[in-house]
Order: structure tokens, then C-alpha cells, then sequence
């Protein structure tokens, strides 16, 4: 049975006592014996009476043990009676399991343990002796049992490699000739289906089958799953799979479909009719068919949540509370001394010295349902310098420019000259200070926005000699013989591909090509940890809203949080099939959003490693990510050259944004969250009416349970303006605490 | 340089038209010209290195002739070596398991700059100056203050050139913030005994018996010369070593 939810009720209830990933192939075996049998299945028990073979053999006793390590001592029992195996048979069979490869497998590959498959050459179809067995990788549990894993690992021969276009073919035009409603929502199969057997011929060495039949099928599929036919296309052997992590990830985690259970029904009744149903077993195999009861979904609908490498998210993923509120501001006392308002001064106005309370804008006391708590996770204290940098804050945002359709920001683009193509990371301050580029020579750069200069603090002999109780010993820290406008930090091996500044300023984040992320302190500019961990280029890292927290994601496809004063990640954020390209926090610093080549967005809780959301959709590799400043909805775009709005708290797509015709690279909402800018290789920043957007959503209803959406074709209505640079692609964006919209990039001649 | 036109294919050796028709085959379309070269390169290589294995390997089983089996095995062993891939799947999902069930420690209200404890840190100096002998010579005239100079292994800038220690108490122009006490180093000062040099030409004028430190030093590719002099030095030549900090993926692919 596939692993569909409403098979569970034909199980029988012995299965429910496994951990959920023992599939029902195998336990099929077991069990089978004891209960009815499963109409439905098309496996027979093992062979009665005669001597299995030796595959199966195999393969009844790495289900022994499993079952044997799960203390399912019936059922052993009976699977020992009916299999006719013996106690040491068994053991014997298992450390020949470990060990080197059958003999009748092609190659004598030795320390390949993925390779248990017998090749069998009939070219008559196999009767079901070759159970299909299911094997998932991700749950708990199977990890160290290497020969179970091992035998239940591997791509079992479906039937005869030659008669594979006639399966295919044969659903092909059974969905062809299907209701229109329900051809859609079928026509998922096709990509999941085909990538599989492909991989499945590759795998069981049957290379021309494999190059006929993609050849013959390939141009079928979907427009936007082109990139991996084109890296499928160079896998003609099995040892090709080898290196290549995202397949062999892809061939263990099942795709997930999202169908109606109409078009279920139909489809199952139509692979169950017929005999030969080898199609039927691979679905079984590698596909997670989500079933919903509603209507069928349109095409378009399909589309715009299709695309990811691991097909669709399951329902229950993306169900699990979020608390996506902010954090309450503490409360600081606001000195309303006019020191710094120089424009009032002028006018001679009465200065009053009243000091104020100000919450920054949260008047209510109760808490934010939709906000944790402000322990959740510890965060680091306020310091008297934190609340000066608070005050300021409050007095900038005094300042803000409030944006909207009619009041679009001015645009200042910082262009880096001279960069020859190696500018690959852009950050700048929260109060625009500071400028930091990475580059492909290894080299971090930081610049300074303000007239005011780079400086070093003193060395210790010189420190010793100031006056500490002076009120600007702040200043007198500062060694004047090294002011600059700019200051080269060197130390990576490799392009630095992600920055990012520590709120109060005194750090700076940089990760590389060469595995680590390096912590440089802005005070003396010079590094002070080198954060090992990754061992693969680190795409992009970013510091907590707060500080001490970092998080960064690589291409060992996994996100880390780290924490400044521990060496070791805090926290590891796996489950991506594909390199993490695209790290965020939440604004209350309890959620990182990833983004990653396989096309899925995941959000992560800090507090447990859970993944909490996934948002596929996207076509290509996500490149960017934004939160907005509500911290309710999150932006995304990718090489798709697409924007797309998610609402965290339902786990939807509510807004789609087109307009780009290259990979965007940088997203940023303004302060307030009223305008989204976007900027892009194709050396444009675009602005959008996010508030719009996101109005439009707070009054759709949400409960349907399908969580389909029509997603209305309006990015023409929600841009606001595109804003063309000469030839400069657009690396980095930045709203001014008064909303002022910087930009960054570096001039390309060409 | 930008993407120059293609040459012709009349006038391109058929291995480059291969990698051309790889390029265009994976989807690439725009690509340096020297692309081709590197490729070519690469592919040389790494051919010659795997059929010299399956040499060895088929030399090894007393075989006559390499055949196919030598090759893979060649090939398998080169992949654990030069290409190694990222961790499976299950195994990251595991130690994930693993890390995130300990909870987040609790952060020290009022501890200063947060950072891992020194050994994890690339704050320490990454040298120390031998002790002062006793035994330097009065012969000697004049004392002069030794220079230590760090020079770079290659053409990659990053190194710093550290600033010269002084023989008073010092420790700051090194630039470790946090190590600000101060560090007192005292120099051997070379005899002048200079029949008993043995060190080959030096290279600069500077430096002697200096230790470093290696586990100390962040940034890669420093490299001490460093002079041998006299006999009150031939003792410490062992522990005299050209320290170079490259690593050898400079011959990476």
C-alpha cells in the first residue's frame, strides 16, 4: 500500500506497534501471515514451501532482525515458521549482509553498501517474489541497523528494465484520457515517476533502457523541472549516483503529492485493474501521496506550489504553532534632551528637558498571542550601550518617512568600482554606518557610510595612559594615527560569500569558501574566531536581531546556529536535499528561515531544531529571503527571477510578484513593512506594495483545509516602480532607519 | 575578461570540442575561453592519475594487463580522496537529533566580549620570542634590536606583516585585543661569531630563533625565515623550523 493516509485504517493492527517508517511491504511479510491479507497488494507472502532465494533470503532476514531489535518477538516467530530460516542461518546471513557485495551483481562493486540488488536477467516479468520494499531513511531509528538499511535500501527490480516505456506510456495515457478536473492534479505523477525509474534503471545498471527511455520521455515534463533533467541526463551509470549527494538524497526521500481524492480513486482503480501493475509498486515505493478531500486543484494552482525538489510539503508540516509576534520592546527611558535635533535649536525654541517613556509603539500590556514568550529562548541582556543604541533608534524612527503608493523612497546605490566581478557579499549597519564587502579574493572590506573614519582602538601601552573617567573615553579609546575610510580584514582562504554586522556593532560576521565562518571585532580589526564546522563552502550567515546568536547555511546542506562564545553549533537545521544558500532570523530571533537549491524555503525553531514550516513553490534555487518587520509574513526569491509572499502563521502562499528577469539577490521591506524592495541581476530594484499584498490576505478565509488559494495575477497593480542601474546588478539592499533605500553593487563593465 | 567570441570549430582540437559540446550539453552557454583549457587540463590529470592507480593496482594482482576492475578501483579510491561529497542524509539528520535535544545554555548576564574560550580563538599571538641567554657575548658590539619579519608563502594577501616587538614589555602591536598583558620577550642576541654561521644566505637581515607556534596562527601562509647562527644557537636548530602554514589544497582542483 502506499503510504497514504487513508490506508492506514487497512493495516493490520499489528503494524501500528512498528515505528512508522517500517513500510507496509515488509511488514506485509511478517504480518501477513497472521492477518487477512490486503486485497489490495499485490506482493505475496515469501514463497511457501520452497527455498527462497537468495535476494529474498536476504531480505527476510534483515526484516528478521528488525523486527528482532524491535522486540516484536510474535511476529519474528512467525516470519522464522513461514520463511522455513533457520536461528543460525540467520547470522550468518547478516555478517555475509555486511559484507562485500552479492556475486551476481554486476561490477563487484565491494564497499558499495547500497547495492544489494540482485540483477535478474529473466526478460519475463518477475512475479511479485521481488517485494517492493519501502524504505525511508528520514524517521528515527533505522540508522544503525546498516544491514537492514542496506537491503531495504535499494532500488528493487520492478519488472523487466525493457518494458518500462510501456509502463510509463501506459499512464501517460490513462491520465490523457481522464476527466480534465482531475488530469491535473495526476499529471504530478509524471516528474516524480520518471526521475524514479530513470534512477532506477541507472541503478540497476540497465544504461540503454535508461537513455532510451529518458530520451523518449524527458521532453514531456514540466518546463520548470528542465535544470534536473539536464544533471540527470549526465547520470548514465550507477556510479555516477555516488557523488552526487542530492540524488541519492532524493532517491530515499519520498516525493510528496498532494492529490484530491477523487483523482486518488481513479488512479488507483485503474493500476489495480490491470495485472501488470509495476507502476503501482513504485508509487508505493517512492512517492507520498497527501490526500485531501475538496475539490481538485487547477493547474495554475499546481503550479505555483510545485517545483521543489521533494515534490509538495505534507499537510501536518506546515500545521505546527508558529509564534511569529515580536518580542516586547523593553522599556527605556527617553531623555528628550535636544542635543542631537540641531534644526530645532535653530529656531531657538525653548528647550524642555522631560524625559519620556516610550515603548516603542507597543501600548498594550497583554501579550501577543501569536509572540513567545520572552524567555523562550535566552537572549542576551541589555547594555547601557544597547540602550543608548535604542534611544537613537527611537529618535530616527521619530524621523521615519512614512512610505506607501504615493511616497516611494529615494534610491542611493552604492557602487563598488574596480571590483573586477568579485564583490560576492554586501551588509550594512542597522544605522547605515558601516558598509562591509565580501569578495571573491578572500578579502572582507568595511567601509564608512558617514564622514566619520575607521578607527583602531590604542594599543595597551597607549590605553593605560588615558584618563578613564572622561566622558568621551569613548573617543580617546580610538587611536587617531590609524583613521581610515576603509579597512581590509584578511584571513579567509577563500571568497567570502555572506556578511553580516552584530547589531551593537562591534562585530562582523564573515563565511567562505573555505568552510568557516570568521567573528572579526570592529574595534581593532582583526579576527578573533574562526568558527569550524562546515567543512563545505558556507553560502550565507547572519547575526541575531540581538546579537550573540549566528546562524549559517552551506553546501553540506544543513544551517547551523551558533552562539559567539561556543565553538560548536548550538543547534543543526537539517532536512534540505540541497545546499542552503539563504539564511534569516525572525525579528524575535526564535525562527531561521532557510532557503535552498532544492526550491524549498524551511523554517526552523530555535529553540528545539524543529522545522516548523516548508514553502515550496519556487522554481529555482532561493537566493533570497526577507522577513517583514511584523514579523508575519516572509518574502522569497530565487533564480525564477520570481517574488513569493508567505503568511507564516497559516503556512500559505499569498502573493506571487513577476516582474524580474534574473535571479534576485537581495529583498528588504522598508521599516513599517508598507513597501518591499527587490533587487536583481538584471540591474534593477524594484518596489512593491507589500502593504497591499498583505491586506488582500487578512481578509480571505483560511480554514479551508487544502489551503488552496487563487493567487490573483496582480503584480502588475502591486509594483510600485522599477529603477534601472547602468550595469550594476544588485547585490545587497538596506532601508535607512528613515526609510531611505540604499542599495549596493558592484559595476559591471560588461 | 568577458566571455570572448568561440574560436572556430574548424580550427579547435577535437578534445576541446568535446568539452565544448559537455558545456553546451549541461546547459551552459556563456563561459570564458579558458574554461575549455582548464577543463582539458583537469580531465589530463585526473585521467593519468586513475590509470597510474590502475597500474599499480593490476601490477599488484600480478596481472598481465589493467582492465576494467583496476580502473574502477582506481577511481573508487580517488573519490573518497579528492571528491569527497558531503555527509548522507540520515547521518545529518541524525547528529541534528543529537545537538538539538540538549537545551540552549543560559547566556552570563555581564561577561564582556562573548567569545569561545582562548584555544578556540585566533586572539593569541601567534609567536613567542626565545629567552634572553646569558651567554651572549660582550664581544659583541652592538646590540641590535631584532627584527622579526613575516613574509607571505604565495600570492595570497593574507598575511599581515606583524610589527616589531621591542624589547620592553609589550604584546599590543600584534594586535590581540584580548591578550593585552604584557608580554615580555626577551631575544637572543646573535654571537658574532660569524666563522660558525652555517645557515645558507639569509634572506633578511633579521630574525633569529624564533619560535612559533603553529596551532596559534589564524591566517594562513606565514612563513618565518629565520637565520641559524653560532653555536650557542646549534642546540635550539632543531627546534628551528621553517614553519610554513600552507595547506595543500593549493593543488586542488
Amino acid at each position: 500500500m502506499a503510504a497514504v493516509q487513508d490506508g492506514q485504517m487497512e493495516l493490520d493492527a499489528e503494524k501500528e506497534t512498528k515505528p512508522e517508517i517500517l513500510s507496509d511491504g515488509t511488514s506485509n511479510l511478517s504480518g501477513n501471515t497472521a492477518s487477512g491479507t490486503l486485497s489490495s497488494s499485490p506482493l505475496t507472502a515469501a514463497p511457501a514451501g520452497g527455498a527462497p532465494k537468495m535476494e529474498d533470503q536476504q531480505t527476510l532476514i534483515a526484516v528478521l532482525q528488525f523486527l528482532k531489535r524491535n522486540k516484536l518477538t510474535d511476529s519474528v516467530e512467525i516470519l522464522r515458521r513461514e520463511a522455513g530460516l533457520g536461528e543460525d542461518q540467520e547470522d550468518s546471513q547478516a555478517t555475509d549482509g555486511s559484507g562485500g557485495g552479492k556475486g551476481d551483481v554486476d561490477g563487484g562493486d565491494a564497499n558499495s553498501l547500497l547495492s544489494r540488488v540482485s540483477i535478474t536477467s529473466a526478460a519475463a516479468p518477475q512475479s511479485m517474489c521481488d517485494s517492493p520494499l519501502m524504505f525511508m531513511l528520514s524517521a528515527a531509528g533505522a540508522d544503525d541497523q546498516p544491514d537492514v538499511s542496506v537491503v531495504l535500501s535499494a532500488y528493487s527490480q520492478q519488472g523487466d528494465p525493457s518494458l518500462y516505456q510501456v509502463y510509463y506510456s501506459g499512464l501517460k495515457n490513462f491520465i490523457e484520457s481522464v476527466l480534465d478536473c482531475h488530469r491535473a492534479e495526476l499529471s504530478q505523477l509524471f516528474y516524480p515517476l520518471f526521475v524514479h525509474m530513470y534512477l532506477e534503471l541507472v541503478y540497476n545498471n540497465h544504461e540503454n533502457e535508461a537513455k532510451a527511455f529518458f530520451e523518449k520521455f524527458s521532453g514531456d515534463q514540466e518546463c520548470y523541472y528542465q535544470d534536473d533533467l539536464r544533471v540527470l541526463c549526465g547520470l548514465t551509470k550507477k556510479e555516477h549516483l555516488k557523488g552526487n549527494e542530492v540524488l541519492l538524497d532524493f532517491r530515499t526521500s519520498r516525493f510528496v503529492l498532494r492529490i484530491s481524492r477523487d483523482s486518488y480513486q481513479l488512479l488507483k482503480r485503474h493500476l489495480q485493474e490491470r495485472h501488470n501493475n509495476q507502476i503501482w509498486n513504485i508509487i508505493q515505493e517512492h512517492l507520498y501521496i497527501d490526500i485531501f478531500d475538496g475539490m481538485p486543484r487547477s493547474k495554475s494552482q499546481i503550479d505555483s506550489m510545485s517545483g521543489s525538489l521533494a515534490g509538495e510539503g505534507k499537510r501536518e508540516v506546515n500545521k505546527a504553532k508558529v509564534f511569529h509576534g515580536l518580542l516586547k520592546e523593553p522599556e527605556i527611558e527617553v531623555p528628550l534632551d535636544d542635543e542631537d535635533d540641531e534644526a530645532e535649536n535653530e529656531e531657538g525654541k525653548p528647550k524642555k528637558k522631560k524625559t519620556k517613556k516610550d515603548s516603542l509603539g507597543s501600548k498594550s500590556k497583554k501579550q501577543d498571542p501569536n509572540a513567545p514568550q520572552q524567555n523562550r529562548i535566552p537572549l542576551p541582556e541589555l547594555k547601557d550601550s544597547d540602550k543608548l543604541d535604542k534611544i537613537m533608534y527611537m529618535k530616527e524612527s521619530t524621523k521615519r518617512i512614512r512610505l506607501g503608493p504615493e511616497n516611494l523612497p529615494s534610491i542611493c546605490f552604492y557602487t563598488f568600482l574596480n571590483a573586477y566581478q568579485g564583490l560576492t557579499a554586501v551588509d550594512f549597519t542597522d544605522d547605515s554606518s558601516l558598509l562591509a564587502g565580501g569578495f571573491a579574493d578572500s578579502t572582507v572590506r568595511v567601509w564608512s557610510v558617514t564622514p566619520k573614519k575607521l578607527r583602531k582602538v590604542k594599543s595597551a601601552a597607549d590605553l593605560n595612559m588615558i584618563d578613564k573617567e572622561s566622558d568621551d573615553v569613548l573617543e580617546r579609546i580610538m587611536d587617531e594615527k590609524t583613521a581610515s575610510e576603509s579597512k581590509i580584514l584578511y584571513g579567509h582562504s577563500g571568497p567570502v560569500y555572506g556578511v553580516s554586522f552584530s547589531p551593537d556593532r562591534n562585530y562582523l560576521l564573515s563565511s567562505s569558501e573555505d568552510g568557516t565562518v570568521r567573528l572579526w571585532s570592529l574595534l581593532t580589526f582583526t579576527c578573533l574566531v574562526g568558527y569550524k564546522g562546515h567543512n563545505y563552502p558556507v553560502w550565507d550567515t547572519q547575526f541575531s536581531p540581538f546579537g550573540y546568536y549566528f546562524v549559517s547555511g552551506g553546501h553540506d546542506r544543513v544551517a547551523r546556529l551558533w552562539a559567539t562564545d561556543h565553538y560548536q553549533p548550538l543547534r543543526i537545521f537539517a532536512g534540505h536535499l540541497a545546499d542552503v544558500t539563504c539564511t534569516r532570523f525572525h525579528p524575535n530571533s526564535n525562527y531561521v528561515a532557510t532557503g535552498s537549491t532544492d526550491r524549498t524555503i524551511r523554517l526552523w525553531d530555535v529553540l528545539n531544531g524543529n522545522c516548523v514550516r516548508i514553502f515550496t513553490g519556487h522554481k529555482g534555487p532561493i537566493h533570497s529571503l526577507a522577513f517583514s518587520p511584523n514579523g508575519k509574513f516572509l518574502a522569497s526569491g530565487s533564480t525564477d527571477g520570481r517574488v513569493l509572499l508567505w503568511d507564516i502563521g497559516h503556512g500559505l502562499m499569498i502573493g506571487e510578484l513577476k516582474g524580474h528577469t534574473d535571479t534576485i539577490y537581495s529583498l528588504k521591506f522598508s521599516r513599517d513593512g508598507e513597501i518591499l524592495a527587490s533587487g536583481s541581476m538584471d540591474n534593477t530594484v524594484r518596489l512593491w506594495n507589500s502593504m497591499k499584498a498583505f491586506d488582500e490576505v487578512e481578509t480571505d478565509d483560511f480554514t479551508a483545509t487544502t489551503g488552496h488559494i487563487h493567487l490573483p495575477d496582480n503584480s502588475q497593480e502591486l509594483l510600485l516602480g522599477t529603477y534601472h542601474s547602468k550595469s550594476t546588478p544588485v547585490t545587497h539592499l538596506h532601508f535607512t532607519r528613515r526609510n531611505l533605500l540604499l542599495a549596493a553593487g558592484a559595476y559591471n563593465s560588461q | 575578461g568577458a566571455h570572448a567570441k568561440m574560436a572556430s570549430p574548424k580550427t579547435v582540437p577535437k578534445d576541446a570540442q568535446v568539452m565544448m559540446q559537455i558545456l553546451k550539453d549541461m546547459g551552459i552557454t556563456e563561459y570564458e575561453p579558458r574554461v575549455i583549457n582548464q577543463m582539458l587540463e583537469f580531465t589530463y590529470r585526473y585521467i593519468t592519475t586513475i590509470i597510474e592507480d590502475a597500474k599499480i593496482y593490476s601490477t599488484h594482482a600480478k596481472k598481465s594487463t589493467v582492465d576494467a576492475d583496476d580502473i574502477r578501483l582506481a577511481i573508487q579510491c580517488r573519490v573518497d580522496q579528492s571528491f569527497i561529497s558531503p555527509p548522507p542524509r540520515d547521518f545529518l539528520l541524525d547528529i541534528a537529533r543529537q545537538k538539538n535535544q540538549t537545551p540552549l545554555p543560559l547566556i552570563k548576564p555581564y561577561t564582556g566580549p562573548r567569545l569561545p574560550p582562548d584555544r578556540y580563538c585566533l586572539t593569541a599571538p601567534n609567536y613567542r620570542l626565545k629567552s634572553l641567554q646569558k651567554k651572549v657575548s660582550s664581544s659583541a658590539g652592538r646590540i641590535t634590536v631584532p627584527r622579526l619579519s613575516v613574509g607571505a608563502v604565495s600570492s595570497r594577501p593574507s598575511t599581515p606583516t606583524l610589527g616589531t616587538p621591542s624589547v620592553q614589555t609589550v604584546g599590543t602591536k600584534v594586535g590581540t585585543p584580548v591578550s593585552l598583558t604584557g608580554q615580555r620577550f626577551t631575544v637572543q642576541i646573535p654571537s658574532s661569531q660569524a666563522a660558525s654561521v652555517k645557515s645558507a644566505t639569509p634572506t633578511t637581515p633579521t630574525v633569529q630563533n624564533v619560535l612559533i607556534n603553529p596551532s596559534l596562527i589564524g591566517s594562513k601562509n606565514i612563513l618565518i625565515t629565520t637565520n641559524m647562527v653560532s653555536q650557542n644557537s646549534s642546540g635550539d636548530s632543531t627546534s628551528l623550523k621553517r614553519k610554513h602554514e600552507d595547506e595543500d589544497d593549493y593543488d586542488a582542483l
